[in-house]
């Protein structure tokens, strides 16, 4: 299957639930509504987004197929996902510390000591510049 | 003009002053970082601004945009990879010349005909945003409904490739938009019982993710690639041969790219390519292009800058952004309480003065810097990966979480990462879901406002002829490029 015909049934399938949902929206009264609902505006752009997506997929098809992510993004957006579990546990400031290092090694970098001197050059701007400075309250840890 | 003087005056303030130089250094800085653009930088930058006010907040914007497009073309002549997409046909001459050793002569004639183009935009729109500001005053609901259409129906040239990805986009970000209480009814739409969505989904948080965060997984996917940088000699100014061999791609480019800017929705890359084109079919040594003419610098350089002053007027005069990045500007004037459009011109006009000579005193500033310190922003530019983006991701996280405090925010921004790394895999552009998304409530608004006025009958545009002209153009912006080829194939 090409890919403009997968990104096709993909749109269409996200704009029919989208539209499905549409019908859980609370009714007000005419009085209220004035003849244009709160539904009225979503449904009209939703059925554009389908109208258009149906003219994707009968348009000609893309012989392309589409090469496999490669794992490494995989394992950088496992590693965002990973920082936000991190977060509640350690708060935000170590958990950036922890991702400075992390990241940059996932991603092939092998001096760490050069990481390491990053994410404490980086940490502590973030520090200086939005707790002290812009008087910002982080998320704390458990422990910290 | 009295209004004017005062917005020059005010550059002698001392902050305003240094909000410019500081967006003039930060925008030629991340200009030539391969990977973050302009639009990416004022996205990542936009929650600092929040507690600046509002004209230093859009000065500083306005900074950042001008000289990131000159900023790119340094990478885009020294290694090949254009810091900003603007400078992606700069590439094409640019870097044949760094490779002859001749990258000290291309960065000057780069420097030089930015600086041209984008002082030629910013009078440009010093004129012509007042007037169309005047003609836009007696637009009612109706009006402006259309307006907003025909401004998104201009996303279909942003972006990817494919008009009817862009137009799809374009509509999920009208869509994204609706999230929260209905402004007539308080009736809650898509917040999914998400306390913080009641409100809507947040301008930072979104495009953060989508410009900062989509970068970064794209990042991930390219870390084999090994960048080749030429060396750099002395950078030069243009000698007055080379200035006289490029006066003609200069003049045609910075029209060309002022015009193009205007457009809704189009912006510095299009204006960039066209000027590229335009420049080889107006030149003598046609042939030399792609080898190495200095000319295939000259014109989209200067073609990318007017861009910039041009993209505003429509920002500003009708609050339409004239580009993605403009998108972004305009989201930040919105965060700041102010809806841009022709009462502004009467309202505020001392905002937009200094907008305007803080912009053109930006144009002066890379010019200086640019010719003085290309050699440190080179190397700014190979700053490895490793370093970069762990950082890129720990400043989208602060930018999401500080204006408002909340964690939800920052689960938004890299929500909006993935799905913008798999839009783009799927040729999906998140520009112009950008624009959809801060044209949506004003595309809402104004319908409902004219169908009240209507009595809720669609008839009712059928007798306003500024309305009915701005939907012709769109439909005929839409079906144009489809009834050409019809035409074409026909035996």
């Amino acid at each position: 299957m090409n890919s403009n015909r997968v990104a096709a049934a993909a749109v269409v399938a996200i704009a029919v639930a989208l539209f499905a949902a549409t019908y859980w929206f609370e009714q007000m009264p005419e009085g209220i509504t004035r003849g244009f609902g709160a539904e009225a505006f979503p449904r009209l752009v939703l059925g554009t987004i389908i109208a258009f997506a149906v003219l994707l997929a009968l348009g000609s098809p893309t012989s392309e197929l589409l090469p496999r992510i490669p794992a490494m993004v995989w394992y950088t957006g496992a590693s965002l996902l990973a920082f936000m579990a991190l977060v509640p546990l350690a708060g935000m400031l170590p958990a950036m510390f922890v991702f400075l290092i992390a990241l940059g090694m996932l991603w092939g970098e092998r001096r760490r000591w050069f990481l390491l001197l990053n994410a404490v050059l980086l940490t502590a701007a973030i520090w200086g510049v939005f707790v002290k400075g812009f008087g910002v309250q982080l998320p704390k840890g458990l422990f910290f | 003009m009295e209004a004017f003087v005062a917005g020059l005056a005010l550059l002698l303030d001392p902050k305003i002053l240094l909000v410019v130089f500081l967006g003039t250094l930060i925008g030629i800085i991340v200009g030539a970082l391969p990977g973050i653009s302009g639009s990416t930088t004022t996205a990542l930058l936009l929650p600092f601004t929040i507690t600046m006010g509002p004209v230093p907040a859009i000065a500083f914007l306005g900074a950042i945009y001008c000289a990131a497009n000159f900023g790119g073309s340094i990478t885009a002549i020294l290694v090949n990879s254009p810091g900003d997409p603007s400078a992606s046909a700069t590439a094409f001459d640019g870097y044949p010349m760094a490779q002859r050793g001749e990258a000290g002569r291309a960065l000057g004639m780069s420097a030089v005909a930015s600086a041209i183009g984008g002082i030629f935009s910013v009078v440009v729109l010093i004129i012509a945003a007042p007037l169309l500001a005047r003609v836009a005053y007696s637009f009612g609901p109706p009006e402006y409904f259309a307006l907003a259409v025909f401004g998104l129906s201009m996303v279909a040239m942003t972006g990817g490739d494919s008009m009817l990805k862009n137009l799809i986009a374009g509509a999920f970000g009208v869509l994204i938009a609706t999230v929260g209480q209905d402004l007539t009814t308080g009736v809650e739409r898509y917040a999914f019982g998400i306390h913080s969505f009641t409100d809507g989904i947040e301008f930072i948080p979104v495009l953060i993710g989508l410009f900062a965060l989509t970068e970064l997984l794209e990042q991930a996917s390219q870390l084999k690639n090994k960048l080749w940088v030429a060396k750099l000699g002395a950078v030069r100014l243009p000698s007055w041969q080379d200035i006289k061999d490029c006066s003609k791609a200069i003049s045609i480019s910075s029209v060309l790219g002022t015009f193009i800017g205007i457009l809704p929705a189009l912006g510095a890359t299009t204006a960039a390519m066209i000027a590229y084109v335009e420049t080889k079919r107006w030149s003598k040594n046609k042939a030399q292009f792609g080898k190495g003419a200095i000319e295939g610098v000259a014109g989209p350089e200067a073609a990318n800058n007017a861009a910039v002053g041009g993209a505003m007027v429509p920002t500003l005069a009708l609050g339409i952004p004239g580009s993605t990045t403009t998108a972004i500007i305009l989201a930040g004037l919105i965060v700041q309480g102010i809806r841009p459009g022709p009462h502004l011109f009467t309202e505020q006009p001392l905002l937009l003065y200094a907008v305007f000579s803080s912009m053109l005193l930006a144009n002066l500033l890379y010019l200086a810097l640019g010719l003085g310190f290309a050699k440190v922003f080179a190397r700014i530019s190979l700053i490895p990966p490793q370093f970069l983006w762990p950082a890129v991701f720990v400043l989208s996280v602060i930018g999401a979480y500080a204006p408002n405090q909340a964690m939800a925010e920052v689960w938004v921004a890299i929500a909006f990462g993935f799905i913008g790394f798999f839009m783009r895999r799927y040729g999906f552009s998140p520009a112009p879901l950008v624009i959809g998304l801060v044209l949506g409530k004003m595309v809402e608004e104004t319908l409902k406002q004219s169908l009240l006025i209507f009595d809720l009958s669609w008839g009712g545009f059928l007798g306003r002829p500024i309305a009915m002209t701005l939907f012709g153009l769109t439909v005929l912006f839409l079906l144009g490029p489809w009834l050409l080829q019809r035409l074409r194939d026909r035996p």
